[in-house]
């Protein structure tokens, strides 16, 4: 290949007279290089899936609802009861630097739904893709869009008891984190819980904080998309990272978020729980 | 010589009058569901995206008037927005909901929603769409959840056929439900009100000279508020208000079980949604069309009659954070009025009044 490359590169030293020749040589070269290359995988007319796995953890623990006994890095314990996030925007970035870009794919990842932990995004190109971009939320275009555009896990209408969605405050829940600890105080039903919610898309006809944030991450061993191959990006989300990320936040302080501003240390804090653990790239 | 004189001028002025009397731009055909009054700007919700139809609205009526969109199936929509009072809910100073649970704020009148911006007192939904969420998910309010909704609205007989009837199959989205119960709000057109038809000059409406004053001092003292045709300018504002305590019972759930706790409420307005303190105190200025039929008045039903409401502009505006700087001038506080002035406002107001809109049999369940 670096060989035919100097060789057509040549042509840009040539005059008119000998461009036919050139050009001839040039169709020569790629028959020739096409058929050397014969045995290289990447057809550019192939196409994959790359999935996204979600293994949300609490440090290097599993997380598991419910049972499970946590401490964060204030030595407060906690339980963790739900844990819901969107995922939007994900991009992929190839070796020579094209984007891959997934406007139309939201998630609504749960850890309570192990169906909901993969982000499946069809029709990836062939390539070797060496980082992967999505956003944490969901983006301010379609936070405002008229109702027909929200369909599937964006349905304002469809989440029931997961509630991720402000109805009098036309907006949805990014991010949704709760449990309970001993350093909450009790509340008016003799229970120590802790809600953290994060939402804010920036306001539709006022100006009101930003929550959206987008992680960036690089892939060390590349996904390798081929005809045969669909990669699995598996990715750890460490959600003791919210109580640390770049802010410290105390649950014994602040135990019961559901505004926008208040949200906003949270959300800097959750941009840094995502790391990639690594990558398969298994032939199917 | 005299007689035929008279009977010329006669004739003449029966001319004018004839050929002044300009009849109004739309004309409302019975079938017509949604229209732009002619003194009315054009609407802010695209009526294109959801057109009405008559199946549409019957859909949304028939929704709008039914208790299956709540969790006990004992609240309907209508319960809390009374067409005879404007779609407000009658007597009630806080609304009430299931249970009997009293919820934050006074029941909004329906009238006019496609011209729009927000909704709510303190303009948390930006989407008529989007509203109806609000209500049916709130625990004081209907306590169900709109899948759970949609899932009961299936089994039952009648609304599959009117789902395939409005929108061709008989599959019920939660897009569908909430633009059949949009069609219905957007039908909710009050614009024949004395003031109206006076307005567009028609035949026979004349103001007397009370109404006339009072039409003159409303544009000079509460217009830059209650602004144009809707009666609003659709902004957040203080209006003053005195500050006053009031409790709430509110629900939790403890170890699966309901239980009721009372606490204050605090409502600081516009600020719930955008959380600056700028907008503490802020509610959104409310249209003044009917208002002789919304009782009680303000975001929290604390005043009774009109007559309480002016003598609050005149004597209790109080200067709490954020007070309008219009209802601040001079260093006086409030609107000063005589009380003859006063009389003469509340007999406009009284114009603004729609008795065929109150009574369309169109909007009765
Ligand atoms: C328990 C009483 C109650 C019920 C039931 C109820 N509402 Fe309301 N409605 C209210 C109150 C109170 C407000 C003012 C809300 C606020 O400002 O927070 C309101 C406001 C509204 C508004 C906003 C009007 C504006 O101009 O800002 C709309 C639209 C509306 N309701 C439609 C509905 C629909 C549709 C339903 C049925 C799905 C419904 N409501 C059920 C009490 C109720
Ligand atoms: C500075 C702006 C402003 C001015 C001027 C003003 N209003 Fe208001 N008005 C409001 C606001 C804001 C509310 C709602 C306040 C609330 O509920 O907290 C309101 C509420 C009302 C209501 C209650 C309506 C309902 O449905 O509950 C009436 C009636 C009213 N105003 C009449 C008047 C009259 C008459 C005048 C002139 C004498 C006037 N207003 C001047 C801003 C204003």
């Amino acid at each position: 290949m670096a060989n035919c490359f100097a060789f057509c590169c040549t042509s840009k030293y040539t005059n008119m007279k000998t461009n036919k020749f050139f050009t001839f040589l040039v169709f020569l070269v790629i028959i020739i290089t096409g058929a050397s290359c014969k045995n290289d995988e990447i057809n550019p007319n192939d196409k994959n899936s790359i999935t996204l796995s979600f293994d949300n953890k609490v440090g290097d623990k599993s997380l598991v609802l419910g049972t499970g006994a946590y401490t964060n890095s204030s030595g407060e314990d906690f339980t963790v009861t739900t844990l819901n996030y969107f995922i939007s925007n994900v991009s992929f970035k190839k070796e020579d630097g094209t984007v891959v870009k997934f406007p139309n794919n939201y998630f609504l990842v749960k850890q309570s739904d192990a169906g909901s932990l993969e982000a499946e995004l069809k029709d990836v190109p062939a390539g070797n893709y060496k980082e992967v971009s999505f956003m944490v939320g969901v983006d301010s275009t379609r936070s405002t869009s008229d109702i027909s555009q929200r369909v599937g896990v964006l349905d304002p209408a469809s989440y029931g008891d997961d509630g991720m969605y402000w109805a009098w405050n036309s907006g949805y829940i990014f991010f949704k984190f709760e449990g309970t600890s001993s350093v909450v105080p009790t509340n008016a039903t003799g229970k120590r819980p802790f809600q953290l919610h994060v939402g804010g898309f920036g306001g539709m006809t006022t100006k009101t904080a930003n929550n959206l944030r987008t992680v960036t991450l690089p892939l060390a061993n590349a996904a390798t998309v081929r005809g045969n191959i669909a990669p699995e990006v598996h990715l750890f989300v460490d959600i003791s990272k919210v109580f640390n990320g770049t802010t410290q936040i105390k649950l014994a302080q602040t135990n019961l978020v559901h505004g926008i501003t208040a949200a906003i240390p949270i959300a800097d804090n959750y941009k840094s729980m995502f790391s990639v653990d690594h990558v398969h790239n298994d032939a199917q | 010589m005299k007689n035929l004189f008279l009977t010329t001028s006669i004739l003449l002025l029966f001319l004018m009058v004839f050929s002044c009397s300009k009849q109004p731009d739309v004309v409302i055909e019975p079938e017509k569901l949604f229209y732009q009054p002619s003194n009315f700007q054009s609407p802010v919700y695209k009526i294109e995206k959801n057109p009405i139809t008559k199946e549409g609205f019957e859909l949304g009526k028939s929704l709008f008037y039914d208790g299956i969109l709540s969790r006990d199936g004992s609240m309907s929509c209508g319960e809390c927005h009374r067409q005879d009072f404007g779609f407000t809910h009658h007597l009630h100073d806080l609304s009430h909901g299931i249970d009997d649970q009293i919820g934050l704020r006074n029941s909004s009148s329906l009238q006019n929603l496609a011209w729009e911006k927000t909704f709510g007192w303190d303009g948390g939904v930006f989407d008529l769409d989007l509203f109806a969420i609000s209500p049916i998910e709130n625990p004081v309010e209907m306590d169900d959840k709109v899948p759970n909704v949609l899932e009961k609205l299936r089994k039952t007989e009648k609304y599959p056929v009117m789902f395939k009837n409005a929108f061709g199959s008989t599959e019920i989205t939660s897009e569908r439900f909430l633009k059949a119960l949009s069609q219905f709000l957007l039908s909710l057109v009050s614009a024949n009100s004395r003031y109206d038809k006076f307005m567009r000059k028609e035949e026979g409406v004349i103001f007397n000279a009370t109404e006339l004053a009072g039409m003159e001092l409303f544009k000079q003292k509460c217009s830059s508020c209650h602004a144009g045709e809707l009666f609003s300018d659709g902004s957040f504002r203080n209006n003053g208000l005195p500050p006053t305590e009031r409790q709430q019972v509110v629900y939790r759930m403890v170890d699966g079980v309901k239980k009721a706790f009372i606490e204050p409420v605090i409502d600081d307005g516009r600020m719930r949604v955008t959380e600056m303190p700028e907008d503490k105190n802020k509610f959104k200025v409310p249209s003044l069309r009917n208002v002789e039929a919304t009782k009680p008045y303000m975001h929290d039903g604390r005043f009774q009659t009109l007559d309480e409401v002016m003598n609050h502009y005149m004597t209790t505006v109080t200067a709490t954070q954020n007070l309008d700087p219009l209802l601040n001038q001079n260093g006086k506080l409030g609107i000063p009025l005589t009380a003859t002035e006063k009389t003469q406002i509340i007999a406009f107001l009284r114009t603004l009044t729609d008795r065929e809109f109150l009574t369309d049999k169109r909007f009765t369940p």
